[in-house]
This record gives C-alpha cells, structure tokens and sequence, in this order.
C-alpha cells in the first residue's frame, strides 16, 4: 500500500469518526421525541416554546398578547419595560412584523402606541387594552 | 393530517414543484448526456431562483405575488421551448446499460449510501425541531422576508429607517424574497414548516457534489464517500446556521466553483451559462458573492495562458451578473454603506491602525476558531496531501482558500473590533466553503486510482 493510500484511508476514516461524534443518534432521537410531541400544537405555540423565546418566555407571551391586541393601522410601536439588548429587539421586531417597533427608546414618535410590559404605567398614557404581564397604551389626549 | 405535518407536506410540494420546473428548465444548462442528480440539483436552484424572482416581479407588474410564480414558470416553459423536450438528458444511458450499472452497486456503496442518508435525516431532524431562532434569522433574513410577505411590497423603511440598521439593508435579498415567496404561496408566515428548505438545500448540495464529481470521473466510492463526510458535517448543517444565508450559499458556491471548472477547462458548450447563472445566485444570497465573483475572475485570469477565449468567457459569465446586480441594487436602494466594516482603516489616516487589526484578526482567528478545530483540519490537510495535482480539484481548493484567508482578514476593518467579528462569522462562513472544498479534495483524490 502506499503512503498516499495509507493517508487517505486514515484521513478519510477519522474525519468520518469526527464527524459522526458530532451527529449523536441520542441527541437526535431527543429532538425527533421533541418534534413529534409539539407537531400538533399551533406555530405560536411552538415559538413560545423554542430557543429564540428561552431568554424569558412571559416576554414572548407578551409579545404575542400585544400583536393581537394591536389596533388596525397602528403606526408604530414603544415596546417598554425591558432592557435595550439584542435578544429583545431581534425578537419584538421580529414577531410583531410589519409594524415599526423600537424597544425602550428615549423618545416615542408621535401616532405610535406603547407596549408595557409590566406594572409601570406612563403618565399621559391612558391604557387601550390589557396583555400578558403588560398593557397596551396609546396617548391620553 | 394537521398541524405542523400538513404545513410541512404543503412546503414540500411547493420545493417539489419548483424542483421539477427548475428540473426542466436545466435542459438549457447542460447536453442532453448529463446526469439525473447533477441536473436535479442545478434544476433546484433554477426552480427556487424563479420562485424568488416571482415576488419583485409581482410587485413591479402588480401581479397578485400568489399567482406570480405560476405565471413566470409558465412563461420561462413556454419561451425555452423545453415543454417538448423535457423527456431529453434525463439520462445517457440506455436501459441495459442502466440495468448493468444498478448491477455494479457493492456493499461499500450501500453502506456509503447509509451515511448519506444519516446525514441527511440528521440535519433534517435538527432543521426541523422548533421554529427557525438564531439571531440573524429573526434579525436579516426572516425579519425581511416576513415584512415583505406581510406589507405586499418592499417597504423603503427596510433600507432607510434607521432603527432596522441592525438587520443590515445593505444585504441581498434574495434569500428574504424566497421566503415571501414560499408564504405567498402557503398563505401565511410559517417560520417552522418553511426551515424543510435547508434539508432540500442540502440534499441538492449532496447531488451537485455526486453528479459533478462522477461526470468528472471520480469513481461511485469516492463521489459517495465525499457525499458521505459532507451530509454528516454538522457545522454547516447546524439547527444555528438554520434560517440564515450561509447553506443557500454554500450550495451557490459549490455550483460555482464546479461550473468555473468546467468552464476553464470547456468541458460542454454549457458550462459558461451555468457560471453566469451560479455566479447571480451567489450574489444576490450574500455579499460574500462579489469576493467569490472576483476571485472567480482572477482564478479565470491565472488560466489566461491555457485558453484565451475560454478565459474570457469565463470572467465575462462571472463579473457580468455581479455587475448588473450590483448596478441594479445600487440603483434601488441607493448607496448604502457596508454597516460592519470602515474602509477609512485603508485610507491614509488610519492605514497605521490597519496592521495590528490585522495581527488580531489573524491572532483571534488561530486562537479561537482555528487551533480549536485542528483534528478535522488535519485531517483535510491529509487529504489534500493524498491527492495529486488536477486542474479542477486545484482551483477549487485555491478558490476555497482564497475565499478562506479573505474571511480571516477582512474582519482587521470591522467597527467594533476584529476579534468581535472573527468570534460572530468566522467559523460559519468558512463552514460555508466545506461544499467547494470537498468537491476539490476528491477531484484531486479521482487519480489515486481508486476504483469501485
């Protein structure tokens, strides 16, 4: 035999070990059990329950309650009462699409509602619906 | 059937029926002897490249977008004529030959054929798990698509509103328009069902990569055993990398690179349409096409001395999609401005700064993506040290390389420092080259003499 088919034969066997570590037959039976378990429930649900929601998932819930919740032609949306980091923005943006979202911006643009998630309520504000952990709020004049 | 399953089954048909348009329209990328499973995965891309085509085609003609992808296919069938030709190039080989090649399928094949198939389920399995999440999903490419969906048009918010800057207007959109374009015709924003797109793409990779690699006569072992190590790569098929741009261009970069191949080296008549079209569909998924287009056009350069008019045709099916593209999206969104990088670090004022950002890069590059990734590494290396010079094989593996070395510099122009960038992209854009490095790998280990 060779030194090239030597080296072929011993690259190619443990690239494949390597490689097959890294596809654990248990890990993906764990995520088959999981698929099959959540395929009946409803897409929102399925978010709620999945990574992108796993930072804090009363968040997601609120999200969700807001969205709903939302008035026809809402020009935009102050989502307040949770910190400025990616994991928040990425994911109100994402999920309250295509209405404008800014997450605790130092100012509201004028027409645009507030999402409140929490207790605080804004003076000025007057409530226009009550979500998950929040609330709703659009200008009280 | 409900729920999940009935929404996968409806993707599914949708990447079916654009396959198999896609499948007919390949007639005009390759003569009529080329194989099933090169020609299906080429016929993928065109069929998803029409679907994506539908949505800025509707909004511009006003067509209803539900309708448009109906209308485009029937209108590419009509005007290539292929409806009367489909039955054409499926295969070269007559019945007794194909009788005597399933003959010629051994144990090793089989069990080949089971890895393939591992793989294959593997990704699927964590594809499909919960609904697309990683960070640029929610942030790039789904956010664009399911404004787009939902707006019925291309809101100017997404290239000039500052707030969105985080989701990078500066990107394709190709990617963002396949995805309205699957919703459009689901009639709805399904963010789970729709992740059955990457195991497709997946799979197309596998059958480019197999078809390629046996048209360029690499035995059935070797094509299968590269299939084989790329389905079970799971860096590249990773539930993360799900949703983002990086598989779609992985695939894009290895149609290119095969095409580029076959175009230096004229190996059909049709090898330079084939670039033309590879070399759109890597530019218009991910900025990272122009740096493969003008490595594409240096690689034709170096070939200069071999073929004068194959070179040519070779950079001018390279650089005139880019360019177009380029022109046209300038055009549409304005000037927008690279969001991650300041080119002033090439200028005369910061041009000092430039060096050690490029010590760090480098530096962070080895330390944290590089030396923790050795043992495969090495065993690449091997591989490539098996191997005996080949044309093809070799440009692959320097396209790849060249693609490679730009990943671990260019982040020495990044904002918030290099190290952030190498640690955020480095590891998965170059995962993204594993496709056009394997196909090089084995057509350089295709002359070892190894038989079935």
């Amino acid at each position: 035999m060779s030194l090239r088919r030597a080296a072929l034969g011993v690259a190619s066997a443990l690239l494949l070990l390597l490689l097959l570590r890294q596809n654990d037959p248990g890990r993906l039976g764990r995520r088959a059990g999981l698929l099959f378990r959540s395929a009946p429930f409803d897409s929102k649900t399925r978010r709620l329950n999945g990574t992108a929601a796993a930072f804090d998932r009363q968040f997601s819930v609120f999200l969700e309650s807001a969205r709903r919740n939302l008035p026809a032609g809402a020009r935009g949306l102050a989502v307040l009462g949770v910190p400025r980091t990616n994991q928040v923005l990425y994911l109100a943006v994402y999920q309250l699409a295509p209405t404008p979202v800014l997450v605790a911006p130092e100012q509201v643009p004028p027409g645009w509602l507030l999402a409140i998630y929490g207790p605080e309520r804004p003076a000025g504000w007057k409530v226009i619906a009550p979500v998950w952990k929040g609330a709703l709020m659009a200008p009280a004049s | 059937m409900s729920g999940l399953w009935l929404s996968l089954a409806q993707v599914a048909a949708i990447l079916l029926a654009a396959g198999a348009i896609g499948y007919a329209l390949a007639a005009f990328l390759f003569p009529v002897s080329s194989r099933r499973s090169e020609r299906a995965a080429w016929g993928l891309a065109l069929g998803l490249s029409l679907l994506a085509a539908s949505v800025p085609l509707a909004f511009l003609t006003r067509l209803p977008p539900r309708w448009a992808p109906f209308i485009l296919a029937a209108l590419s069938l009509a005007a290539s004529g292929v409806l009367h030709h489909t039955g054409q190039g499926a295969s070269s080989l007559s019945p007794r030959e194909r009788e005597r090649v399933k003959g010629l399928m051994k144990p090793t094949h089989f069990l080949l054929l089971v890895l393939v198939a591992f793989g294959v389920v593997g990704y699927a399995l964590r594809a499909l798990t919960e609904p697309m999440w990683s960070n640029d999903f929610l942030a790039i490419w789904g956010l664009k698509g399911k404004i787009i969906f939902a707006a019925g048009a291309v809101p100017r918010r997404l290239f000039d509103d500052l707030s969105l800057g985080f989701s990078h207007p500066e990107y394709p959109l190709g990617l963002p328009f396949l995805y309205a374009a699957i919703s459009f015709l689901l009639g709805r924003w399904d963010d789970h069902a729709m992740a059955l797109l990457f195991p497709f793409l997946q799979a197309a990779t596998l059958l480019a990569l197999f078809g390629w690699l046996r048209r360029r006569g690499a035995s059935r072992a070797l094509a299968l055993g590269a299939a084989a190590l790329l389905a079970l790569f799971e860096p590249l098929y990773s539930a993360f990398l799900t949703g983002m741009a990086d598989v779609p261009y992985s695939f894009a970069v290895l149609l290119f690179g095969m095409a580029l191949a076959d175009a230096l080296d004229q190996t059909d008549a049709f090898a330079t349409r084939r670039l033309a079209f590879a070399s759109f569909l890597a530019v218009s998924t991910k900025n990272e096409g122009l740096l493969l287009a003008a490595a594409g056009v240096f690689l034709a350069v170096l070939a200069l001395r071999k073929s004068r008019p194959a070179w040519r045709r070779a950079a001018a099916a390279v650089a005139a999609p880019a360019i177009v593209l380029l022109l046209a999206g300038r055009l549409w969104k304005g000037s927008l401005p690279l969001r991650d990088f300041d080119l002033a670090y090439l200028g005369p004022t910061l041009i000092l700064e430039l060096l050690p950002r490029v010590g760090e890069s480098i530096h962070t590059g080895l330390r944290e993506v590089i030396l923790p990734a050795w043992p495969g590494l090495l065993c690449v290396l091997l591989l490539a040290a098996a191997g005996r010079r080949a044309p093809a094989g070799d440009r692959l593996l320097l396209l790849a390389s060249i693609c490679a070395v730009a990943y671990l510099l260019v982040p020495s122009l990044a904002v918030p420092g290099p190290a952030w960038l190498i640690r955020t992209s480095l590891a998965r854009t170059v995962c993204a080259l594993s496709p056009l490095a394997a196909a090089g790998l084995a057509a350089r280990l295709r002359i070892e003499g190894l038989k079935d």
